[in-house]
């Protein structure tokens, strides 16, 4: 009998220590170096940037998210979730109003007043930079760690990094293949051209393809339309459907691209931020590409 | 002498200009084309409005008796802006809608100090105006602030990087529409040469001397703001060439405006062409804003000047 009780009370722990989660495994450092104070996995999450709002979803932990910025709009679901306005410099009584135990950043010098009072406050805060492709695997373990669904998480972010290593593989055996060169023009006054610190350059690199721009190391810049013109694009890259405004205006024909009408056009928020959907967007990209070829 | 001097200069910026730029210089038909259909349209743009600003520039002092007047200092930045950034908000989706509502911003702006400018009775009183300018650009940038706030367009962003200035823009219909447009209000402050250096002396004595102050006030202001706001409208908003260059030419070649505002168009211009020159190539296929430009220039020039001010 005696043994009985024991051995119940012995499996009642084990049970509740397997039941519960793990805390985080030993200290966890955010991308702008500073420990995250969790006692266990976040349960109330405030997810201020799209890209990290899309990731909590994809690793099974969208339930968690209890607030989001307003322009967090993928996955669908993130719409039901209360918004707290903008993510950076956000508003603190705004997200304190979600009874958060994790807020999570986009990393960024215009959050350190809020993060400063979040840490006063016991809180915990994680700043995530969620630049690049590499990135992406990268920032979905952490998240994992921070919310305890490690396991989900490792497996899409080995899944996506495998995939990622043969995208590339695929497009250095190919490097010797015509490669069409293209320029991303996201806005038309001033010209603003996207460049190599942007994820889009990895897109178009890995659906065979080059950004004229690729030595500009800023994310985006202001350029000139003769700059554009002096490249010589195959093709410009524009962000939305069909011919943009832009190319009915006399300056821009100086751009053999704009004259021979030699647009790819793409849409969708998989274009807007890296994430697990990027390798859907070199696809979606290499068919536009292939398909505006023809013309 | 002087004049030849800054005729020279003129031409040699509006050369280099032409000369300069990431597609290079040689006959080959594609660069022949850019040549022609990007650059010598810009650099002329960049000349037509650097002149309008300091001729501008230079009316406003003397209209308002400050020699911190700029073109922008009665609100017409401020309703610009705000015309820019509420057509992007609403999402009005035509190559023409950041200048043309840049434009009926900044006239909204003109009418509204215009009409706070005579409130305190018939007359025009120059510091009201002055005030009504800096209130309104006030009120302006709030609405700007509250529209950045709640509109949920991304591209908001885009029509400040719009408004810090510049010529990419620029091609043979801007030029040509600016051209003919400028022609009218330049002419206007000209022939008003004589009645605008009474004004500096004071409105009482300028009465005495003969000028028809009243009428002059008007005119000029209404010139100088419809001008401004078509420089505005083609290429932003250019900090320091309306406010220095003035300056620069009443240290070299006196008071007198009808040798000033000629000179100070051609100065302008210079000034301007140069500035645009540098802020294509210094970090190309990089372009900086030609305002960030104009102000590394013309800071320091400013302070040169001023060890010099007459004592």
């Amino acid at each position: 009998m005696r043994l009985g009780f024991v051995g119940t009370a012995l499996a009642i722990g084990v049970v509740a220590c397997t039941g519960r989660e793990a805390p985080p495994a030993g200290r966890l450092v955010d991308d702008l170096g500073r420990a995250v104070a969790l006692p266990g996995p976040a349960r109330r999450i405030v997810s201020l940037s799209p890209s990290t709002t899309d990731r909590q979803f994809a690793i099974g932990a969208g339930g968690r998210v209890v607030g989001r910025t307003r322009w967090c709009d993928f996955p669908p679901q993130a719409a039901a979730v209360p918004s707290v306005g903008d993510g950076l410099n956000p508003n603190l009584e705004l997200v304190l109003s979600r009874k958060p135990d994790l807020v999570v950043f986009y990393a960024s010098a215009a959050n350190q007043g809020v993060i400063a009072r979040l840490d006063g406050l016991g809180l915990g805060a994680a700043s995530v930079r969620l630049d690049r492709l590499d990135d992406v695997p990268r920032v979905a373990r952490l998240l994992g760690r921070l919310t305890g669904a490690t396991a989900r998480a490792e497996s899409l972010a080995a899944r996506f990094g495998a995939e990622l290593d043969s995208a590339r593989a695929a497009r250095a055996a190919g490097a010797n293949d015509p490669t069409r060169r293209v320029a991303v023009v996201s806005w038309d006054n001033p010209p603003i051209i996207i460049g190599a610190g942007s994820f889009l350059t990895e897109l178009i690199e890995l659906a065979g393809a080059r950004n004229v721009f690729d030595d500009v190391a800023q994310p985006s810049a202001q350029t000139g339309i003769e700059a554009i013109a002096a490249r010589e694009p195959d093709a410009l890259l524009v962000l939305g459907e069909g011919v943009p405004a832009f190319a009915r205006r006399p300056e821009w024909q100086a751009v053999g691209a704009v004259r021979r009408r030699s647009f790819v056009a793409v849409q969708g928020s998989e274009f807007e931020r890296p994430g697990f959907r990027s390798l859907d967007a070199v696809r979606t990209l290499r068919a536009a590409l292939r398909r505006s070829k023809g013309r | 002498m002087k004049w030849l001097a800054l005729g020279a200069a003129a031409l040699l910026a509006l050369l280099t200009a032409v000369v300069v730029g990431p597609a290079g210089f040689s006959g080959e038909p594609a660069t022949v084309a850019i040549i022609r259909d990007l650059r010598i349209p810009r650099a002329l743009l960049a000349f037509l409005v650097g002149g309008s600003l300091a001729v501008t520039g230079a009316a406003l002092q003397a209209l308002v008796r400050n020699p911190l007047a700029d073109p922008y200092l009665l609100g017409l930045s401020g309703g610009a802006g705000l015309g820019a950034v509420g057509a992007i908000a609403l999402h009005l989706d035509s190559p023409w809608v950041l200048p043309a509502s840049a434009f009926v911003g900044a006239l909204a702006a003109i009418l509204v100090v215009y009409r706070l400018g005579v409130v305190t009775g018939a007359v025009l009183d120059p510091r009201v105006l002055l005030l009504a300018g800096v209130v309104v650009g006030a009120f302006a940038a709030a609405m700007m602030g509250a529209i950045m706030a709640v509109s949920p367009a991304a591209e908001l962003r885009n029509a400040f990087v719009w408004l810090l200035g510049g010529f990419g823009s620029a091609s043979w219909r801007s030029v040509s529409v600016f051209a003919s447009y400028a022609a009218v209000p330049v002419t206007l402050m000209y022939l008003a040469a004589r009645p605008l250096d009474l004004l500096t002396l004071g409105e009482e004595p300028a009465t005495y001397l003969g000028a028809d102050v009243e009428r002059t006030k008007r005119r000029v202001y209404v010139a100088a703001s419809l001008l401004t706001a078509a420089a505005v409208a083609v290429s932003g908003t250019i900090g320091f060439v309306g406010l220095v260059v003035p300056h620069a030419i009443r240290l070299f070649w006196g008071h007198l405006h009808r040798t000033l505002l000629p000179a100070a168009f051609l100065l302008g211009g210079t000034l301007l062409v140069f500035a645009d020159a540098l802020a294509r190539t210094i970090f190309a296929p990089v372009e900086l804003p030609v305002g960030v430009v104009t102000a590394f220039v013309g800071v320091p020039v400013f302070v040169l000047l001023l060890r010099r001010w007459p004592r």
